[in-house]
C-alpha cells in the first residue's frame, strides 16, 4: 500500500512537470525525490537501513543502501493525515501519550506492520536519547543488527577522531550485511556531490536572506534535514540547484515569496508536519513569512573526498542540538542577525526535551538581541492534540505585538 | 450629518462565558458597557450585547463609526471593522484605565494570560495557559457547582480560612474529585475555597514568571471576569506580595480596549484587519 502511495505520488508529480515544464517548482522536485525515497524504502527489493538523524547518509548512499531516519516515517504519516491510528496503537501498547509524537508514530507503524523491515540499523546517540531507544526497539522487534554511532558533544580533535573511527567501522558493518565492500572511488564521487550540494545550499540560504526574501513559509520547510538523506547523490544536487535558480531569479527581480513581506520570522526546531492553517494565517493576514529555519543552516566545512571520515564526523557533531545550549543559542542568534528577523516561533514540540527543555534560555538568549520568541505548545506530529483556536490567538497576538514594535521603530 | 459630538466606537469581546460590549464617544469616554452570557449561540450573544449597549447609551446603530471585535469568537462578529486579539485589547484597555501598569493578569472564562508592557505601554511579551481550563472561570464554575454554592457567593467564602489547605491537582476534573474528597473528610467550605484560590494564584504566578522572572516594582493589574472574585484577588495579592489594581467592570476591559482601538484606527483611516 505505501509503495503504491509513493509511486502514485511520483507519477502525479511527473505528470504535472511534463504538462508544464516551464512552471516546475523546486518544491515539486523536492517532493518527487522524497516520494522516490519512500518508494524505495517500501520496495522490498532494496537493502534498507533505518538510521539515526545524524548518520552519514552519503556513505550509505555510496554503499547502495536505501536509508532513512525513523522520524521521517512519523512526519510522513502526519503529512498524509494517517498518523492517528498509529499513535493510538503505540499508546495501547503502553507508550505514554506525552512522549515524542515522531517516535510514537514510528512504534505504532512498526507494530501495525507499516514499517519496512530493515536489513540492519545504524543509530546515532545524537540528537536525542529517545530516538536511540526507538532504534533499539525496532532492532529488537525485527531481530536485526544495530550499529550505534556514539556522537560526542564537543568538536575537539579527539572527539572528531573518535567518531571518525566509528564511521570507518560502520562501513565494515555495512559491508558485512550487504556483502559489498566499500568502493573508495564511489565514496569519493559521493563526497564530491555532497560538497557541491553544500555549496549550493549555502547559496540557497544566502538568497533566502534577501529583503524581500524569495521564500514563502513552506518552500524551505524540512529542507535541510530532508536533503541530508539524499546527500552524495546527483538528485540532491539537482533539487538544491533548482531552489537556487528559482531564488536567484526572484532576488534579481526583488520578488517576495509571499507578495508583500512585512514581518520576517524564524521557525525553531522542526515544523508542524500535518496540514494546518498557521503559515497561511501568518502570510495572508499579517504579511509575516517564515524566512529562516533553525535547521536550514550549513554548520560544517567541505569534506575532503580523499579522506572523508574526519569531515563526516565533524558534520555530525556540528548540528545545533549537539553540545551545550550556549552553542545552540549562538547559532540561533547568528541566524536571527543574518536573516534580519523580527521574531521567532518555537513550537516546543510535546515530549521533546530539546524542544521544551531549553525554551526559557532560548527565549532569553534571543531577547538579548531584541528578537521576541513565541513559545507554542504543539505536538508537531499528533494532529489530535492540535488546538487551532488557541494557537491562532497566540500567533495573532504575537504578530500584533511585532507590528507595534516595528511601527514604533 | 454625523459630527464628532455624535460619533461612537464599539468594542465587542466575545468570550466563552460572556460577551461584553463597550461603547465610547469620540473623546474616548466610556458611554455604556454591558455583559451578557455567551450561551450556546455566540451569534445571538453578539447581537444582544450590541443592542443592549446601544440601548443603555440611548444612541442609534448608525452613530457607531467603527467596531473592533476581540475574544475567541472575534471572527464571528459580522459587522466588525477589524478583529484584534484579546491580548492586545486588554493591554490597550488597562493602559487607558491606569497608565502606570506594566503587568496584566487576565483570567477569563477559558484561558488566562500574563501580559508584560514596556514603559511606553506597548506589549513586550505575553504568555497564555496551555490546553487546560485550570484556574479559569470555567474551573471556578465547576468548583462552585461541586460545593453547591453560587459563583458570586464563592468569591467571599474564603474568609476565616486558617488551615492553609492546597489542592494538589489543578486539572478541573481531578480538582473536582479532590474537592469531593475534602468535603467527605469534613473540611470546612471556607478552607476548601481558600485552597482553590491559593492554587489558582500559584498557577497564575508561574504564568507571570514566564514573562517577567523578576517582577519587583512592576505595577500589576488584573482584568477578566475572574477579577470579580475577591478571594482570588486576595490570594494573588499574597503570592505576588503586593496589591494589584482591579478596575471597575474588569470583565469589560477587553471590550474597552477594542473600542479604543476602533477609535484610533478610524482616526488613522487604516481600517484594515491588523
Amino acid at each position: 500500500m505505501m509503495k503504491k502511495y509513493f509511486d502514485d505520488l511520483v507519477g502525479g508529480i511527473d505528470t504535472a512537470l511534463n504538462k508544464d515544464p516551464a512552471n516546475s517548482s523546486p518544491r515539486k522536485l523536492y517532493a518527487r525525490e522524497v516520494a522516490r525515497l519512500g518508494s524505495r524504502l517500501y520496495s522490498g527489493t532494496e537493502k534498507v537501513a533505518w538510521c539515526g538523524v545524524v548518520a552519514p547518509f552519503d556513505v550509505l548512499n555510496a554503499m547502495g543502501v536505501t536509508s532513512c531516519y525513523t522520524e521521517f516515517i512519523g512526519a510522513m504519516l502526519a503529512s498524509t493525515g494517517m498518523v492517528g491510528s498509529f499513535l493510538e496503537k503505540a499508546e495501547h501498547e503502553g507508550y505514554a501519550g506525552d512522549t515524542c509524537g515522531y517516535h510514537r508514530a514510528v512504534i505504532g507503524a512498526m507494530l501495525n506492520g507499516w514499517m519496512p523491515e530493515p536489513d540492519f540499523l545504524i543509530a546515532t546517540s545524537a540528537p536525542c536519547s529517545g530516538g536511540l531507544a526507538v532504534m533499539e526497539t525496532i532492532a529488537d522487534h525485527f531481530k536485526k543488527d544495530l550499529f550505534v554511532l556514539h556522537v560526542p558533544q564537543d568538536e575537539s580533535e579527539s572527539s572528531v577522531r573518535y567518531l571518525a573511527d566509528q564511521i570507518r567501522d560502520m562501513t565494515g558493518f555495512i559491508s558485512d550485511h550487504t556483502g559489498v565492500p566499500l568502493d573508495r572511488d564511489v565514496l569519493k564521487d559521493a563526497i564530491e556531490k555532497t560538497n557541491e550540494a553544500r555549496r549550493l545550499m549555502e547559496e540557497v540560504y544566502q538568497l533566502a536572506r534577501a529583503i524581500p526574501s524569495p521564500v514563502d513559509g513552506r518552500m524551505l520547510g524540512n529542507f535541510g534535514i530532508v536533503m541530508a538523506l539524499l546527500l552524495g547523490t546527483p538528485e540532491c544536487v539537482e533539487v538544491i540547484r533548482a531552489f537556487r535558480d528559482t531564488f536567484a531569479g526572484r532576488v534579481e527581480n526583488r520578488t517576495s515569496g509571499i507578495g508583500k513581506e512585512k514581518l520576517r520570522l524564524m521557525w525553531i526546531q522542526n515544523r508542524i508536519q500535518f496540514r494546518h492553517p498557521l503559515i497561511d494565517l501568518l502570510e495572508k493576514e499579517y504579511g509575516a513569512v517564515v524566512v529562516a529555519d533553525e535547521l536550514n543552516a550549513i554548520t560544517w566545512e567541505p569534506i575532503d573526498p580523499e579522506d572523508p571520515f574526519e569531515g563526516l564526523a565533524r558534520r555530525s557533531i556540528s548540528i545545533p542540538f549537539n553540545g551545550t545550549i550556549d552553542r545552540r543559542i549562538a547559532h540561533l542568534k547568528k541566524q536571527a542577525q543574518e536573516y534580519k528577523l523580527d521574531g521567532a516561533i518555537n513550537p516546543c514540540h510535546w515530549g521533546c526535551r530539546q524542544g521544551t527543555g531549553a525554551r526559557g534560555l532560548i527565549t532569553e538568549g534571543l531577547k538579548e538581541i531584541g528578537i521576541p520568541v513565541l513559545n507554542l505548545e504543539v505536538d508537531c506530529v499528533d494532529s489530535r492534540n492540535f488546538s487551532e483556536g488557541q494557537l491562532k490567538t497566540r500567533i495573532e497576538a504575537f504578530t500584533e505585538m511585532l507590528w507595534e514594535r516595528k511601527k514604533a521603530g | 450629518m454625523i459630527s464628532e459630538d455624535n460619533m461612537y466606537y464599539m468594542g465587542i469581546d466575545i468570550g466563552s462565558l460572556s460577551c461584553d460590549a463597550v461603547l465610547i464617544d469620540h473623546d474616548g469616554n466610556r458611554v455604556a458597557a454591558t455583559v451578557v452570557p455567551t450561551g450556546a449561540r455566540n451569534q445571538e450573544a453578539i447581537v444582544r450585547a450590541g443592542d443592549e449597549v446601544l440601548k443603555h447609551a440611548g444612541i442609534r446603530a448608525d452613530a457607531v463609526i467603527a467596531t473592533v471585535s476581540t475574544g475567541y469568537g472575534r471572527d464571528r462578529v459580522g459587522h466588525r471593522t477589524a478583529a484584534v486579539t484579546e491580548i492586545t485589547c486588554h493591554a490597550r484597555g488597562i493602559r487607558e484605565l491606569n497608565p502606570d501598569i506594566r503587568l496584566i493578569i487576565d483570567i477569563g472564562g477559558q484561558d488566562s494570560k500574563a501580559i508584560l508592557l514596556g514603559d511606553d505601554g506597548r506589549i513586550v511579551d505575553f504568555a497564555m495557559n496551555d490546553k487546560c481550563a485550570a484556574g479559569t472561570g470555567r474551573f471556578l464554575e465547576a468548583m462552585a457547582r461541586t460545593l453547591e454554592v453560587d459563583i458570586i457567593e464563592l468569591a467571599e467564602l474564603d474568609h476565616g480560612a486558617r488551615e492553609g489547605l492546597t489542592l494538589s491537582s489543578m486539572c478541573t476534573v481531578f480538582a473536582e474529585s479532590e474537592v469531593v474528597s475534602l468535603i467527605a473528610e469534613g473540611k470546612e467550605v471556607n478552607e476548601i475555597v481558600a485552597g482553590l484560590n491559593r492554587s489558582i494564584a500559584s498557577r497564575t504566578l508561574s504564568l507571570v514568571k514566564r514573562v517577567a522572572s523578576n517582577f519587583d516594582g512592576l505595577p500589576i493589574a488584573m482584568s477578566g471576569g475572574v477579577a470579580r472574585n475577591g478571594g482570588v484577588i486576595r490570594a494573588l495579592n499574597r503570592v505576588l506580595n503586593r496589591g494589584i489594581f482591579v478596575p471597575d467592570l474588569p470583565d469589560t476591559v477587553g471590550a474597552l480596549g477594542a473600542a479604543l482601538i476602533a477609535r484610533e484606527r478610524a482616526g488613522e483611516k487604516t481600517l484594515v484587519s491588523a
